[in-house]
């Protein structure tokens, strides 16, 4: 996330009902004026940033909670819902919405499938798209059309599973059915000190191959940890130079052996300390931490460019040494709080905005950062999605071929690409139109 | 150019790109590859998968239909093709690529059976939770293609929520790759998605990476029997309303029972739990309690009840019917599957089986007369078109998949939508044509 992203729309349109956004899509596409949409505008990679100014569509207003049908364990949601007010809504109950960006009090359930949303328990959960039973979505050309629903596999393409994370550049979602899920019987947390990365990451990976899928998986490292004790409160002893917070859900029995097992490896790879929560309280103050360490990192840096590359888990140990040569050699500090059980890594460039040194070294450890991911056979985006920020990256981890398939994709539902521009797809030869890949070369002889 | 010329002219171009021994032209091999009577001009077997963009940039200068087959098991899915000139033959294609077992990743190439994978696997107590009726024999490839599921859908959902990246080949022979090598990613559009279930109308799948799971420590089943429907699905509705993590829910009609030996109940949910063995003990209590409260007496199920259920409806090679249903309407449609099957061959009751909690139901049919079939398919297409179901011909005969769609209607905007991503992929309809959605 780059913070310095700016693009102001000429018009801001804020319509209550989806023949609003059918007409504004459709009065947009006439005078060819781009769209953007935007819900709560938490996301971090520009995505709802107007770069060619156009038309701005808040989907604010259109909040409402349309059906909870729990027998069929879903509800269906305008766009505008705040995450956190669907699990509101049916938690009495006993169900939840299970993806749970750590925005999720104020982003909306539309940017969640526009941006395809994650959070700390898609390791057990998954990520939005896994929730996504179907949509209601205005296209470029302004066709509402109903993608998917509750019943399961509808016949042709999986519309809606391409529509999730296409960060609006085929149409606004204007509905969602979701999927409900059931609460666990049992939740415990855990946390595990260790006096070095390499140990606690070594914990996750026999947590893991010891066929434990823990609800959260989550690692803060010692800058991270510096200034959360600095910051926030001396959550953390002198000496823990890693925090491994291992979140177990499910039944209780599962939950009780499971949580047994974790402690007794994390002791193994040598933890410092295993503390586990007794109640809802202990629980919370285990969360503290790693819930408020974005913030916390205002202590030690004005701003930061914040990173969502991922890495195979096990290659964890490989780039978390790579990631301290990197910040030597460009001479920054770099704080880390990360996805430990899906290798989704969250480094946190810090930098000081007034001095345009500074950011150029972070503009650079960061591009180092995310060639050395790729190179590991990871990804550029874990689950903060492209945006602005990202689409130049693409290129990093797609060939022409790839790309130029995810162009044509995107006109398929919005020719005039004038639905979020400038938005995933980069400016490439090989997402303009009329670029063709090189065809394979057929051998000597083999065709006249 | 005649069809002749042209003809004479293939032949070698495929012997040049395959070698000689991986073609067929005419013969038994191709009588054998017939795709609804309809016979190929040619079997290529690629080894490797520029032999495949290859055949494919060929069969696409030459406009020839090709029909992309992996076990054959999925044959008499869809409507009878328009066309089949060529068949690509991928179980050559078999070989795992890179199994990491403590990422829970596996890359294998499309040919690679799942029982073949499954075995590797588990030396390490992991899966691949796909299990459709004949899994073991079946390509991953045909698998993603069908998006084929069986019952532990429930708990790992099916082939959508295990695909993470995708390299297939285009119509015209541009290899692509979609998604990526870890267990979360979301750079770039979901390609994956699109080609889970698109029967390789949009190309042709080559290689594929998926999510694994560690198998649980313990599992235990149980079958829950009732005198009526209702009861039943209350009994799922109370399973699903609590925090009892099944592994699979399946509902089990009285000729399902049956026909896997688990006796001559009107009706049955077989539900198993996986997970550490004191846990499986403790929610098989909670199952006992809902069969109090239902009615439904529960008794003990040996582990291998599901390879005889496997077993039983894999014996049955007539018609399949894919009912996609809701739980609320479990009842319902079975009633309405008893009264249509009835109505077409009186005093038959439908042999039904599928995962109940998401109300994904196979209905294997009776021997009938294409008119017979056609009209229980109209029959229950009516009744979930009520509240948003489907009905698709699995399988069944090709006078039948004639008959009737076999994919059922689409909306016109999402169908108009299909066509478009056709149109774009492979203008000359050349991938399997006809016999997806729409007669795309």
């Amino acid at each position: 996330m780059h913070t310095f992203y700016r693009g102001q729309p000429e018009a801001v349109a804020l319509p209550t009902r989806t023949e609003h956004v059918q007409a504004i899509v459709r009065l947009c596409r006439r005078a060819r004026v781009p769209i953007v949409p935007r819900g709560s505008g938490t996301g971090l990679i520009g995505g709802a940033m107007a770069p060619r100014g156009g038309v701005m569509i808040g989907l604010n207003r259109m909040n409402a909670i349309l059906a909870v049908d729990l027998p069929n364990r879903c509800a269906t949601v305008q766009p505008g819902l705040i995450n956190l007010w669907l699990t509101q809504a049916v938690a009495a109950r006993g169900w939840f919405f299970a993806p749970d960006p750590s925005s999720q009090m104020v982003s909306s359930i539309g940017g969640n499938v526009s941006t395809n949303a994650g959070g700390p328990h898609c390791l057990k959960y998954g990520i939005t798209t896994n929730h996504v039973l179907g949509l209601e979505l205005v296209t470029g050309t302004g066709e509402l059309v109903r993608l998917g629903g509750a019943a399961p596999d509808p016949p042709g393409y999986d519309l809606t599973g391409a529509c999730v994370g296409a960060e609006g550049t085929f149409g606004l979602v204007t509905a969602v059915t979701v999927r409900l899920r059931h609460q666990p019987e049992a939740v415990k947390t855990a946390l595990a000190l260790f006096d070095s990365l390499d140990a606690a990451a070594e914990a996750v990976s026999a947590i893991i191959a010891a066929g434990i899928v823990p609800a959260a998986l989550e690692m803060l490292d010692d800058v991270m940890i510096g200034a959360i004790n600095a910051g926030i409160a001396p959550i953390y002893p002198a000496g823990a130079r890693a925090v491994l917070l291992i979140e177990l859900d499910g039944p209780r029995g599962e939950v009780e052996a499971q949580a047994g097992q974790a402690a007794e490896l994390c002791r193994a790879r040598g933890a410092l300390e295993v503390r586990v929560a007794r109640d809802e309280a202990e629980r919370a103050l285990l969360w503290k931490g790693r819930k408020e360490a974005a913030g916390a990192v205002g202590r030690l840096a004005p701003t930061y460019l914040l990173q969502d590359a991922v890495v195979p888990r096990t290659k964890l140990p490989a780039i978390m040494r790579e990631l301290q040569a990197i910040a030597a050699r460009h001479g920054v500090r770099i704080a880390n709080v990360f996805h430990a059980g899906d290798g989704n890594l969250h480094p946190l460039i810090l930098y000081d905005d007034r001095r345009p040194a500074e950011l150029e070294a972070a503009k650079q450890a960061n591009e180092a950062l995310l060639a050395a991911c790729i190179a590991m056979g990871g990804s550029v985006t874990g689950e903060h999605g492209v945006g602005l920020d990202k689409a130049k990256h693409l290129p990093l981890q797609y060939a022409e071929a790839d790309l130029n398939f995810m162009a044509r994709l995107r006109g398929v539902f919005d020719p005039d690409r004038l639905m979020n521009p400038d938005k995933v797809l980069p400016s490439h030869p090989a997402c303009g139109e009329g670029f063709r890949p090189r065809r394979p070369v057929l051998p000597e002889g083999a065709w006249v | 150019v005649s069809a002749a010329v042209a003809a004479r002219a293939v032949g070698p171009a495929l012997g040049a790109i395959v070698g000689p021994e991986r073609l067929d032209a005419g013969g038994e091999a191709c009588q054998r590859a017939a795709v609804d009577d309809l016979v190929p001009r040619w079997v290529v077997r690629p080894a490797t998968l520029d032999q495949i963009a290859a055949t494919l940039a060929l069969a696409q200068d030459a406009g020839l239909a090709v029909v992309p087959r992996g076990s054959g098991s999925a044959g008499a899915l869809g409507a009878p093709p328009a066309a089949v000139d060529l068949v690509l033959d991928l179980t050559g294609l078999d070989r795992v690529l890179a199994w990491h077992p403590d990422d829970l990743t596996v890359t294998v190439e499309a040919g690679c059976r799942a029982g073949a994978l499954g075995a590797r696997l588990h030396a390490r107590r992991q899966w691949l939770a796909l299990d459709p009726p004949g899994a073991a024999q079946r390509t991953l490839g045909g698998i993603v293609a069908t998006n084929a599921s069986g019952p532990r859908r429930v708990r790992y959902g099916t082939a959508r929520d295990l695909l993470l990246g995708v390299r297939f080949v285009q119509a015209d022979g541009i290899v692509t790759w979609g998604g990526a090598r870890v267990v979360k990613s979301v750079t770039g559009y979901d390609v994956p998605k699109l080609m889970v279930g698109a029967l390789g109308t949009l190309g042709v799948l080559v290689e594929l990476v998926f999510r694994l799971h560690p198998v649980p420590d313990a599992e235990a089943s149980w079958l829950a029997t009732f005198t009526h429907a209702e009861p039943a699905q209350a009994f799922v509705a109370r399973l699903l309303d609590s925090t009892v993590e099944p592994n699979r829910v399946e509902w089990l009609s009285g000729p399902a029972l049956a026909a896997a030996g688990l006796g001559h109940a009107a009706l049955g949910v077989a539900v198993s739990v996986g997970t550490v063995s004191e846990a499986v003990r403790e929610q098989g209590e909670r199952l006992a309690g809902f069969a109090r409260a239902t009615g439904g007496p529960l008794t003990a199920l040996s582990d291998d009840v599901w390879a005889s259920l496997e077993r039983a409806q894999e014996a049955d090679v007539g018609t399949v019917l894919r009912l996609s249903t809701l739980p609320s309407q479990l009842a319902a449609t079975a009633q309405e599957a008893d009264r249509a099957v009835a109505a077409a061959l009186p005093g038959a009751r439908a042999r039904l089986t599928g995962c109940a909690a998401v109300g994904s139901l196979a209905l294997l049919l009776p021997a009938l007369e294409p008119a017979a079939a056609a009209g229980v398919v109209e029959h229950l297409r009516a009744f979930v078109a009520g509240f948003g179901g489907h009905v698709v011909i699995e399988r069944g005969p090709r006078a039948l998949r004639a008959a009737v769609d076999p994919w059922g209607p689409v909306g016109p905007g999402p169908l108009a939508l299909m066509r478009a991503l056709k149109a774009e992929f492979d203008p000359k309809r050349l991938l399997n044509p006809g016999r997806f959605v729409g007669g795309l």
